[in-house]
């Protein structure tokens, strides 16, 4: 029995810390570290007007994606 | 005071009645108020609450026509097409002053239309811009760039520069997951060696081995996929290296341990595995941080030199290619241009800058008739001239191609490291397979001896070895980056320390470069503010000499406008003051305007007359920098020869040579001959440190072991050199002998730490003594002392 308590936190912790490193690799490979000075400075430009930017932002590049994709 | 006014764009303050006032706001010029309406129609005012007090540039409006940029030429160099079916272009923006212009240019660009993404990168002003060119054309963009106040213009986003940086991302990435695994795996281990001493049960032991195996894969074949890459070509080139010893020791120990978790007896050394290979990693990391990015020859060369020229053709001067100039045309040269063709000048006159050839800043006069050769610069000189090769031909591209030449054939000094990790890995190796047969032979059961022949391996591991030379250098580079030296790759401070030969370039490295007021001779009083006025306005040498000379004596404030003033080339200058005649110049200008002058010395001579009376001599000449004979004396001590090499003429040299105290110098060499100077030496396999600031120089320090390079010294100098003493003086180049001599011992300690080490515990675990916690232990420890060991350098070296 007492040996199930320490599968249950091993896996349970191990999960945990998997899912941040997993974010984290996510960040760096998304090229989100690439730039400390702009990373730093990210908080001072996060208001919901830069969030509803960052959405239409998303939504423009779906549409020209589209546009370039022909199919042939 | 109070009328002072910010500029509502800008920031910059100014009296208010110079102010354009509009609507209550102020601004200092129509390039702000332009670019403050353009914000406030596209909604992106906001940028002043983000700039709060950051003064920023006011936007000049002298750009070239923007239509260039959609030439196809263009496109065909800077714009690449991504797997989207994106235009991808890489841009310099210049003016950036804090982060809310990049969030303006960023928030400025993705409102244009076809824009994809716009990324500016803070800290080196680098964007990345990608958009659909049927939508939006490039110059489009730049063009919004330019709008809002800034200016950009492509660069050339080297395949080297992408490369370093995905090659950095991939190791970052391949660290995070071992330092991750690694820390989490070494709680576990805790647990591990409690339970060793106090007992525990093997059902909980094999839950631990379990968790530490599912920790530990990721780290062998994700992280460690650098070492089997390395010794697979390590085995394809036949070399035993550091790599194969990482990948060998670490998956049998992997393997080892995932066999003793399934039977369930015995010690599993998950631990060994994920600590060797982050241990090795973080050592090959810091050598790939200090790599430098191999210059890509053609893009050094290519970014020297204007594609086109222009040329006399059916008596209009139209632009053409260079590959189009046939021999024969004329081709047409303004003041301040570079010349790219050899020829023969056959209107006008005027001085050149023949530096890249020789060495001296000192003007050469050319008249009709007289040969230009391509490479130098017209200081002065509106000519015409006849070219008399083609470009292919032309001395600039023999210079060129026996660059690109010089760069290839620069000698690579193989690293201690690479020496001996390739002996050590193999007796480590070789010990394992003997401990192995010893123990199975003297009769132990195959899983014990198998287990003292991994131990073997694990114990002496690499870990202090791998870390030796990366930690040291990174010491040595930070040393330098302190003092103002920059060692472009870490491999360099290893070569440097083994240098016999030190090559020095006369003018610009040894001596200032600039002719000074050595001495005044004054026969009248006259008035300083005539002289002053009169050497100001010229642009030669030697007047720039003695305007310095006036500003550091006497402090003239209020300067003299002539009526007349003429610059006479190779002269001097004449010019006229309230019906004086002012002349000022070289003797030979003296006695055109009948001025009896009987002054002789050594040096150059600048005479000053008023009224065809001379007034005043000055002699001028080239001084030696400070800590010149200090650098020669204490490089003799060390058993360097040092060996001056110059352009300039063997009377000058000489006196140079003398003053500093060097024996040796070669002179009126042209920078091939100083190549095959280096050449020479390099036969004798002597280690070659070349030291030069000029164009006439880049050819030995291309093909030197080590090039350094006055931080003051032309581009393409810096470019092809190793090292860049960023203070230009002499005293830097000793400290970065210094430092590159510390550096070597320091890599010579660490390897005889990390070797001692391995001399003891190897033996131990042959023996069989070693158990999974001594392992870690002395993984970790021989570590923390190559570490230590080169932080104690460090702060001895502060101390003094």
């Amino acid at each position: 029995m007492d040996n199930w308590v320490i599968v249950m936190m091993l896996s349970g912790s191990l999960f945990l810390g998997g899912i941040a490193l997993f974010a984290f690799m996510w960040g760096v490979k998304n090229g989100q570290f690439d730039d400390e000075e702009k990373y730093l400075n990210a908080t001072k430009f996060d208001t919901q007007e830069d969030l509803n930017d960052a959405i239409e932002k998303e939504r423009k590049k779906e549409e020209l994606r589209k546009k370039v994709y022909k199919p042939e | 005071m109070s009328n002072k006014i910010n500029c509502s764009h800008c920031h910059l303050e100014f009296s208010k009645d110079v102010m354009i006032e509009d609507n209550e706001h102020y601004f200092c010029c129509n390039g702000c108020q332009g670019v403050f309406h353009l914000l406030s129609d596209e909604g992106l005012d906001s940028f002043y609450d983000k700039t709060a007090d950051v003064k920023l540039s006011p936007p000049t409006e002298q750009y070239e026509d923007s239509a260039n940029f959609n030439a196809p030429a263009f496109y065909d160099k800077f714009v690449k097409v991504n797997g989207d079916g994106f235009s991808e272009v890489s841009l310099i923006i210049e003016g950036i002053h804090c982060s809310a212009c990049i969030w303006l240019n960023e928030k400025a660009l993705d409102k244009m239309d076809g824009i994809i993404e716009a990324n500016i990168n803070f800290t080196n002003n680098k964007a990345n811009i990608q958009w659909v060119d049927s939508v939006v054309k490039l110059s489009q963009i730049i063009d919004m760039i330019r709008a809002i106040g800034y200016n950009a213009y492509p660069y050339d986003a080297s395949l080297q520069e992408v490369h370093a940086n995905r090659e950095r991302k991939d190791y970052y990435l391949r660290m995070a997951v071992a330092i991750f695994a690694s820390m989490n795996i070494m709680w576990i281990a805790v647990a591990q060696y409690a339970g060793f001493f106090s007992g525990m049960t093997q059902e909980l032991k094999t839950i631990l081995n379990i968790a530490e195996g599912i920790l530990a894969t990721p780290v062998l074949f994700y992280s460690g996929w650098v070492f089997f890459r390395g010794s697979y070509y390590g085995i394809k080139n036949r070399v035993v290296n550091m790599d194969l010893l990482v990948a060998t020791g670490a998956s049998l120990t992997y393997i080892y341990s995932l066999y003793i978790t399934i039977i369930e007896y015995g010690e599993a050394y998950f631990d060994s595995v994920s600590m060797i290979i982050t241990f090795v990693l973080i050592g090959k990391f810091l050598e790939v941080i200090s790599k430098k990015n191999a210059a890509d020859t053609l893009d050094i060369i290519g970014k020297h030199l204007p594609s086109e020229v222009n040329i006399v053709r059916d008596e209009k001067i139209i632009s053409v290619k260079l590959e189009d100039v046939s021999i024969g045309d004329t081709i047409v040269v303004s003041s301040g241009e570079k010349i790219l063709f050899d020829g023969l000048i056959v209107k006008g006159d005027g001085s050149f800058d023949e530096s890249s050839l020789t060495g001296e800043s000192e003007p050469i006069y050319k008249q009709e008739g007289e040969n230009v050769i391509s490479g130098t610069i017209s200081i002065d000189a509106d000519i015409h001239f006849n070219a008399t090769r083609d470009f292919e031909h032309s001395t600039l591209s023999n210079l060129v191609s026996l660059l690109e030449s010089a760069i290839n054939k620069k000698p690579k000094i193989e690293q201690l490291a690479n020496k001996l990790s390739e002996h050590f890995s193999t007796v480590v190796l070789l010990l394992s397979i003997a401990t192995f047969f010893v123990w199975w032979l003297w009769p132990h059961s195959f899983e014990e001896s198998l287990m003292v022949s991994i131990s073997v391996i694990v114990i002496a591991c690499p870990c202090a070895l791998g870390l030796a030379t990366p930690v040291a250098t990174l010491v040595g580079l930070n040393l330098g980056a302190k003092k103002g030296i920059l060692f472009k790759e870490a491999a360099q401070l290893e070569t440097m320390a083994k240098v016999d030969v030190l090559l020095v370039d006369k003018t610009g490295t040894l001596t200032v470069g600039k002719p000074e007021v050595v001495k005044e001779t004054l026969y009248k009083s006259f008035d300083i503010r005539l002289l002053y006025s009169l050497v100001k306005s010229s642009n030669h040498p030697i007047s720039k000499g003695i305007f310095n000379y006036l500003n550091q004596k006497d402090n003239v404030s209020n300067e003299i406008v002539f009526d007349e003033f003429t610059q006479i080339s190779a002269r001097g200058i004449v010019a006229k003051y309230n019906s004086h005649v002012v002349i000022g110049g070289n003797l030979q200008l003296m006695l055109d305007n009948n001025i009896k002058c009987s002054f002789i010395s050594d040096e150059t001579l600048f005479f000053f007359a008023i009224d065809n009376e001379l007034v005043g001599v000055y002699e001028l000449s080239d001084k030696v920098k400070d800590g010149a004979k200090e650098l020669v004396l204490n490089l003799k001590e060390k058993g360097i020869e040092t060996i001056m090499l110059t352009g300039d003429h063997d009377k000058s040299a000489q006196k140079i040579a003398n003053e500093i105290g060097i024996e040796n110098f070669n002179s009126e060499l042209s920078p091939q001959d100083k190549l095959s100077f280096v050449e020479n030496l390099q036969k004798e396999e002597k280690v070659i440190v070349m030291v030069g600031d000029g164009v006439n120089d880049i050819l030995a320090l291309a093909r030197a072991d080590i090039g350094i390079v006055m931080g003051s010294g032309s581009d393409i100098a810096v470019d092809v050199s190793d090292v860049v003493l960023l203070n230009n003086s002499l005293e830097s180049l000793l400290s970065a002998f210094k430092i590159s001599n510390t550096t070597f011992k320091l890599i010579k300690q660490n390897f005889a730490i990390s070797l001692v080490y391995n001399a003891i515990t190897i033996p131990l675990a042959m023996s069989g003594y070693v158990i999974p916690l001594i392992a870690a232990l002395s993984m970790s420890f021989s570590s923390l002392l190559v570490v230590g060991n080169s932080i104690r350098i460090k702060y001895k070296w502060k101390r003094g």
